[in-house]
């Protein structure tokens, strides 16, 4: 019984663009997704400790900069969501059958994301709301909305792992079908997720830098030290980064962790670089922080970071398809080419994109009486 | 029968959907008609250079926004985890044939979310009129994400000529099956929901105005609202229901009783919705107190739960109509079926071959991927109730006519040995 697996069939409905095209975007709206989910989860905990830190040393620096992460954090949340849907979409279209049956198995944990959701979100309204208010509990209520996305990020992961394992699913099932499994006897879900939730302190740091690098032409002293502080977060969570990092390698089996070893070139070529990419924008918000401009060197940082992301994210889809080796064959899709729905697609798209970047223009203008 | 049933005891997986979906959609209806009152009230208040009512505005979109963009959005995802986790093969249908279409609405999703955080954001830091324009953003950005979602919805009961057009015929297929027969009236009956709800949500707000003037000037604006859908609403639900197939029409006439009864609730509802707010917010706005506002919104929320169950109950005995069974059957694999038989075809059972011994489990089984996707045992819809007092020759008679005893129903598919180890599990909960 142990050794059964049990694979649904993919859905018999040929995909309606070509595979490549449906891989590009799963990948590009998963980075905006992980962009916008490390600003909203990492900002939680940053802002809350600042605000302790504020309130102990009675300094009104952490006390603004947790104020100002307060307004950030429900919109930092809102694009986690609404760029979240996109990837969502199509790990469905493309993995569906691996996707629906790990979710099932642990419907519930899956589902209870919903709820945590729910309360956390509207937790960090409350703190923004209610930020003069509420002085001596507020920083409990943003950790807490902080900690229940640290337990959506493991659910998460709990369920993206599973389904990348069809041989656990048939024993897991049959012994419960009631959808009350989680997936912790896996190996890798743990530093894999940890992996995650370092990068989002880390990443969130920069967010503090940027807001410092935005500050720093009004209010210099104030600028600088967001730009310190922010990037402080971002050091210490990469250095614990690169040992998680490792954790998580090695916790892989052989097999996969060869594939970036030289096994693989491009994955081998991709890890390399972005492990470069990584040290380099390490250095460069050090060098920032003493330097008589800051923007140029932190801007170099944050650009190489970024990047590090995106190569970080194709290096999880190639370990995602090294994983489903043996059952994920992309030259089975029947594809037939829905032209004229792309064609409206990328009309509705562009459009999009400018209407958002008109409305963005108007706030922009707003800057020195807003900012 | 592709993928496991995940197995909720006592509430069923249906319950769990309609209680996700009622919220979603009782606020997501706001979400849409509400965009237009705020940027038609705010284009009003501009032009009558009316400060009060713009500051109305300003607290009536901090609870819209709070409202909508938490648990209006959450929710929409949850329906999306929902089905995924009850319907999972349904669910896949509906991604693959409208990929596009979902990404489509995605982008107005992005542009309805930028443009409500702005809108919230910019009060009396914009001009008037850019910020009116951010409200009309909006409201063009939440309209077409109903466009989108509307033709996916309707495709499940009407599919149209969709499930006789090749694959070969992609883009074809797509828009017939997007432009379905019930499309337009569809979007008509939810254009004037939204409206209505509009209304009715600005009421709670208005009532708690204390301004005695401006109160009783914008609960009866804000009663006003809800006139169009009492045109809208019945003149294109009459068209809807002349639309649907037959069967989907007898069930809500007289058919299927439970359904019926909440067709006529739906119906019934809505008119005392309509009485109440001629008589209070439109004739007597001074006279309208929050509790009358929360009443009505209450009854609107009962209009929304049983009208969601219909629509949800009619369009038994499919999922998507004319392809895919309420049991994730497809219609086109039932001879498969029926030749190899259920637990053969099915992956996730734990039976496959039926003898003397396990005849009880293999029963159990057929029902999981047979049956469960709409029946409880012992909770909602429970099956043990409803066989009670039957003999298992009577149950295997059912068994074998339900498409024609139980119009609602799909047929039973499998081999007679099949059917019988279900009559004998079925006949087996009551002994």
């Amino acid at each position: 019984m142990n050794e059964q697996i049990i694979l649904p069939e993919p859905d018999p409905i040929p995909l309606p663009a070509p595979y490549w095209l449906l891989k590009f975007l799963l990948v590009l709206t998963f980075i905006l997704h992980i962009i916008a989910m490390n600003f909203a989860l990492g900002g939680g905990f940053i802002a809350g400790i600042t605000d302790l830190i504020g309130r102990k040393k009675n300094n009104q620096f952490y006390t603004n900069l947790s104020a100002s992460l307060s307004k950030m954090l429900p919109i930092a949340t809102a694009f986690t969501i609404t760029l979240g849907i996109a990837p969502l979409l199509f790990v469905q279209v493309l993995y569906g059958q691996y996707f629906y049956t790990s979710s099932i198995i642990m419907a519930w944990p899956w589902l209870s994301v919903i709820l945590l959701l729910i309360i956390g979100y509207y937790g960090y309204y409350i703190y923004q709301f209610n930020f003069e208010k509420l002085s001596g509990i507020r920083a409990w209520i943003v950790l807490g909305s902080a900690v229940l996305f640290a337990v959506i990020g493991l659910i998460y992961t709990n369920n993206l792992v599973l389904m990348l394992t069809p041989e656990k699913w048939a024993q897991k099932y049959f012994t419960n079908p009631h959808g009350t499994n989680l997936n912790f006897d896996d190996p890798t879900v743990i530093p894999r997720y940890l992996h995650f939730f370092v990068a989002s302190i880390s990443v969130a740091g920069l967010l503090v830098l940027i807001y410092g690098l935005g500050k720093i032409n009004k209010d210099e002293k104030y600028g600088r030290w967001a730009i310190k502080y922010g990037g402080l977060w971002f050091v210490i969570g990469t250095i614990v980064q690169y040992a998680v990092g490792i954790w998580f390698l090695l916790s892989l089996k052989k097999e996969f962790l060869l594939l970036f070893m030289g096994e693989n070139s491009l994955a081998t070529i991709i890890f390399g670089v972005s492990v470069l990419l990584s040290l380099l924008s390490l250095i460069l918000i050090l060098l920032s922080f003493n330097a008589l401009n800051p923007k140029p060197l932190a801007i170099g940082g944050i650009v190489s970071l970024f990047l590090t992301i995106a190569g970080m994210s194709i290096m999880r889809d190639i370990l995602r398809n090294a994983y489903l080796q043996n059952y994920f064959k992309p030259e089975q899709f029947d594809v037939q080419i829905q032209i004229s729905v792309l064609l409206v697609f990328a009309v509705v798209f562009v459009a999009g994109l400018i209407t958002v970047g008109y409305m963005l223009s108007k706030v922009l203008k707003l800057k020195p009486t807003t900012a | 029968m592709n993928y496991p049933v995940w197995d909720i005891p006592l509430i069923g997986g249906g319950l769990l959907i309609g209680f996700v979906a009622i919220i979603h959609v009782f606020i997501s209806h706001f979400a849409v008609g509400g965009g237009i009152y705020l940027a038609l009230t705010e284009r009003k208040a501009i032009k009558e250079n009316n400060k009060a009512l713009l500051d109305f505005l300003k607290k009536h979109s901090r609870f819209f926004l709070l409202l909508t963009v938490v648990l209006g959005a959450v929710s929409g995802v949850g329906i999306w985890f929902t089905i995924g986790l009850v319907h999972p093969s349904a669910t896949s249908t509906l991604i693959h044939s409208y990929v596009f279409g979902w990404a489509i609405e995605w982008v107005f999703f992005i542009v309805e979310i930028s443009a409500i955080l702005i809108y919230y954001a910019t009060w009396d830091k914009l001009d008037p009129k850019t910020h009116n324009i951010i409200g009309w953003i909006y409201f063009a950005g939440a309209y077409l994400s109903l466009v989108i979602i509307n033709g996916i919805l309707t495709f499940m009961l009407t599919t149209g000529s969709w499930t006789e057009i090749p694959f070969t015929e992609p883009s074809k297929k797509f828009w017939l099956g997007f432009f379905n027969p019930s499309y337009f009236p569809s979007l008509f009956i939810r254009t004037g929901v939204a409206l209505a709800l509009a209304g009715l949500y600005s009421l709670i707000t208005a009532t708690r105005l204390k301004d005695e003037d401006l109160r009783a000037e914008l609960v009866q604006y804000s009663g006003k609202w809800l006139v169009p859908a009492f045109i809208l609403i019945p003149v294109a639900g009459i068209w809807y229901i002349s639309i649907i197939p037959p069967l989907a029409r007898e069930i809500s006439m007289g058919g299927a009783p439970a359904v019926t009864v909440f067709a006529a609730l739906s119906v019934v509802f809505s008119l005392i919705i309509a009485l109440f707010a001629w008589l209070g917010p439109i004739k007597t706005p001074r006279q309208t107190s929050f509790a009358f506002a929360l009443g009505l919104l209450v009854i609107g929320f009962m209009v929304t739960a049983v009208t969601e169950w219909v629509r949800e109950a009619v369009r038994k005995p499919y999922i998507i109509y004319e392809y895919m069974y309420s049991n994730s059957i497809l219609k086109e694999s039932a001879d498969k079926i029926n030749s190899l038989g259920t637990l053969n075809v099915a992956k996730w059972v734990s039976v496959k071959e039926i003898n003397d011994e396990n005849k009880l489990k293999a029963g159990e089984e057929i029902f999981k991927v047979q049956c469960q996707s709409c029946h409880t045992i012992d909770g909602y819809n429970g099956i043990k109730k409803l066989v009670n007092g039957w003999s298992e020759t009577y149950i295997d008679f059912q068994l074998q006519h339900l498409d024609m005893l139980k119009g609602f129903m799909p047929p039973f598919y499998g081999t007679e040995q099949e059917r019988k180890a279900l009559a004998k599990w079925l006949y087996n909960l009551n002994k």
